[in-house]
């Protein structure tokens, strides 16, 4: 990465540009074509470095309901675990933390009731419990965009 | 404002891989049907009501720099203010911030995502973060592995 990348980022995180030719509106800010933008923003998601483009939407005022659990699983059945997570589109994030409990993850779902629902499934399938459903009782922030620094 | 039946084709197009073009909207106007004025206004309406709350790139922190990625946990010790939420919220380097419940044998509440550029920093962030709430009890729960990451499909 270097610094016109990290330019880059910075812009397109919260304000990519919501027009004909975004790429091109961004080129002009960073004194690039905007097919140079854009051939850089395939090289960063390609190494990783984004993971996507596109909307971000509130769960919430989609009518949906969101909330981040937390179990205690052994070390050999992570991988387990992960697999039988992996499985559900509601759960989007999943992360192997220190201490105890070890394994968090978040259940997006249209209703509780199927977020109960998966909670159970993953219990009984795995073997696992007792999974903690700890949905927000006050956010303060939600702010994915990281300013990107030189190193 | 809510969403209508509409936007709900809008949100289906806007969420599948298309921001790799040099006209992304212009694609979604072509597969709806409506004009690239109609595509841009309804989604800056989306963007200004909250519905959409940011549109843009995400990061993958440990590809992008941020070596440390911690979930600090803050034991309030029976306090309900929400004031230690709004001090912590404000600082650069926390991206999430929220109150949840306890549960057995954690009394943590307050829950603060971090990303550091190194373990150094991390200690930094948390001492600042202790000293501008007061809040003296907490647990660091370094982020070990990235098992999964995705973004939730709506009315896919």
């Amino acid at each position: 990465m270097d610094s016109i990348d990290r330019e880059i980022l910075n812009i397109i995180q919260s304000d990519f540009p919501i027009s004909t030719e975004p790429y091109a509106e961004v080129g002009r800010r960073v004194g690039l074509s905007g097919n140079e933008v854009l051939i850089r923003v395939k090289k960063l998601l390609k190494e990783g470095v984004i993971r996507k483009v596109g909307p971000f939407f509130d769960a919430a005022k989609m009518g949906h309901k969101s909330t981040l659990c937390a179990v205690d699983v052994p070390v050999e059945k992570i991988t387990q675990i992960a697999d039988i997570i992996a499985l559900y589109p509601e759960i989007t994030h999943n992360y192997l933390r220190e201490g105890t409990p070890n394994l968090w993850f978040t259940v997006i779902a249209p209703t509780e009731e199927r977020i109960g629902e998966i909670l159970a499934r993953i219990s009984k399938d795995g073997g696992v419990g007792p999974i903690y459903n700890l949905p927000a009782k006050k956010m303060f922030k939600v702010k994915v965009d990281l300013k990107v620094v030189g190193a | 404002m809510g969403f209508n039946t509409e936007d709900i084709a809008l949100i289906r197009e806007l969420q599948r891989d298309i921001y790799l073009d040099a006209n992304p909207f212009q694609r979604v106007a072509d597969s709806l049907g409506w004009s690239l004025d109609r595509v841009i206004d309804r989604i800056n309406e989306l963007k200004a009501v909250g519905i959409i709350r940011r549109f843009g790139a995400a990061l993958t922190p440990a590809n992008a720099g941020f070596k440390t990625n911690a979930m600090i946990v803050w034991d309030m010790e029976g306090a309900e203010g929400f004031s230690f939420g709004e001090i912590m919220a404000v600082h650069p380097r926390v991206s999430h911030c929220y109150i949840r419940p306890s549960f057995e044998g954690f009394q943590f509440t307050l829950y603060t995502m971090t990303h550091a550029d190194s373990e150094e920093e991390l200690q930094t962030i948390i001492t600042d973060l202790s000293v501008k709430s007061g809040l003296k009890r907490y647990r660091i729960l370094r982020t070990l592995k990235e098992l999964k990451k995705t973004s939730p499909v709506y009315f896919g």
